[in-house]
């Protein structure tokens, strides 16, 4: 049972049993990890609110044999994001965030650049920057580093290229195929393609190619913006095999006025 | 010994799987203990439970549970109506009545705004509350849900949907449990307790 220390981010809390959570973490050093709390939801927890979704900590914990889950012995915060927790729109795009990474990691699979991106990405929206294009634009970083990185040169079809100078005008994204596909392909598919205008191209190529720390200086409104959230929002419930809770979840009901920070 | 397969017991182990908190080890072990014990004994289980189930319901303006069309705090002319103390489950309003230093009105939103999860407020008694207030005579609402993401952004979105009727919205303050050492408390807590300080 060695006792395993690594700065995490939680994913997601559950609450368990009498006074217990179940805890998903994002680790730098171990990936996606899963651990039960004893007594987290205790008014004198030791855990206190290090253990809350968003909260980055430096976290101890140890394997017991023959259980899946983890057992948490402590967590010091490292970055509490109190930020994200009073704002709605915030909260509701770092939930996103969230939510993508722990549907398309596996337990135990390493991945300190996603960890990292992670992180950045909660910077960012406290920072103050756009948060649903900030949302799309780290959505697209974590989808390249998890092994879905969607295809934007060549037809996923055919592999004739479609680039944005291979002279193609009518891109169409495909996303069961995980990219673009050329015309022909596109009526020959039996799924819905998204067309995706050459500024939509370009800037979902350069949001996968930019690093993270400055991938919130593009900026996209309109056409654009619209093409690309549509195009990312399918491949994601494409990838995760589920609908995500959307990124302005209280909009989706129609109540885009409820939205903002306590005055 | 397992009891699958086996008739009427099975059938009870597997009801008894559904509760939560209960796995299949526990819910063999108190099906074989409701077996054993003598028949009035699991009888009156049975009757409480069948009589939760038909007697009591939600109550018709602050959804806590009632039996009858008003929960016993809705149906006291005593309490004062004109401050609701809002809760997410019945559960905490019993521990809020417990401290006996609230004497006003409830108001149970039966779960809490989740974006991690999806929760939205179609899931939530919220409705019933802005309902609650164009009935007039509410001056204050007192948030208590609980301070945690679901707890927050449930306070949020229910100040925003309430500070339009003119009715003053208040938080439960955060803060350091009574009896616990400073040394211990994290950055969050230390953080919220200095910024909801109050003058002495």
């Amino acid at each position: 049972m060695p006792l395993l220390k690594t700065p995490a981010i939680t994913l997601n809390s559950r609450k368990w049993g009498e006074a217990d959570r179940i805890v998903t973490f994002y680790t730098l050093r171990f990936g996606k990890l899963r651990g039960v709390a004893r007594g987290a939801r205790r008014m004198k927890s030791r855990f206190g609110s290090a253990l809350e979704p968003f909260v980055q900590c430096e976290l101890n914990l140890f394997e017991k044999h023959g259980d899946s889950l983890y057992r948490i012995t402590q967590a010091d915060i490292r970055e509490a994001f109190v930020g994200l927790r009073e704002d709605l729109t915030l909260m509701s795009g770092a939930a996103r965030l969230a939510n993508l990474v722990a549907a398309v990691t596996g337990e135990g699979d390493q991945g300190p650049r996603i960890f990292e991106t992670l992180v950045s990405g909660f910077r960012s929206l406290e920072d103050g920057n756009d948060p649903a294009l900030t949302t799309l634009l780290y959505q697209i970083k974590l989808l390249g580093l998890t092994g879905f990185r969607p295809q934007t040169d060549h037809c996923t079809a055919c592999s004739a290229a479609v680039g944005p100078t291979s002279g193609t005008v009518l891109r169409q994204f495909a996303p069961t195929s995980g990219g673009l596909v050329c015309p022909d392909c596109a009526r020959r598919r039996p799924e819905r393609c998204l067309p995706i205008s050459p500024g939509s191209l370009a800037l979902l190529q350069q949001a996968l190619r930019w690093t993270p720390d400055v991938v919130t200086r593009l900026k996209a409104t309109g056409q654009v913006r619209a093409e690309l959230e549509a195009v990312i929002e399918a491949y994601v419930t494409v990838v995760t095999g589920k609908h995500l809770p959307p990124a302005n979840f209280l909009a989706a009901e129609g109540n885009p006025q409820a939205y903002g920070t306590r005055d | 010994m397992s009891v699958e397969h086996r008739g009427l017991l099975s059938q009870l182990v597997r009801e008894l799987v559904r509760l939560p908190g209960i796995g299949h080890k526990t819910a063999q072990r108190l099906a074989f203990h409701i077996l054993k014990t003598d028949g009035e004994e699991a009888l009156r289980l049975a009757d409480a439970i069948r009589a939760v189930k038909e007697r009591l319901a939600f109550c018709r303006q602050c959804r806590n549970i009632a039996e009858e069309e008003l929960c016993e705090f809705c149906r006291d002319p005593k309490r004062d109506r004109s401050t609701i103390l809002v809760v997410e489950e019945p559960s905490t309003l019993y521990a809020i009545e417990r401290t006996a230093s609230f004497r006003g009105l409830y108001h149970v939103l039966l779960g809490a705004l989740s974006p991690l999860d999806g929760v939205g407020p179609s899931d939530i008694r919220a409705q019933d509350l802005i309902d609650r207030l164009q009935g007039g005579g509410v001056k204050e609402v007192i948030l208590a849900t609980s301070p945690t993401i679901e707890g927050e952004a449930t306070a949020i979105y229910l100040t925003k949907l309430i500070k339009p009727h003119g009715v003053h919205v208040s938080r439960i303050a955060y803060g350091v449990p009574v009896g616990m050492d400073l040394d211990y408390a994290d950055e969050v807590t230390l953080t919220k307790s200095i910024e909801g300080r109050r003058d002495l």
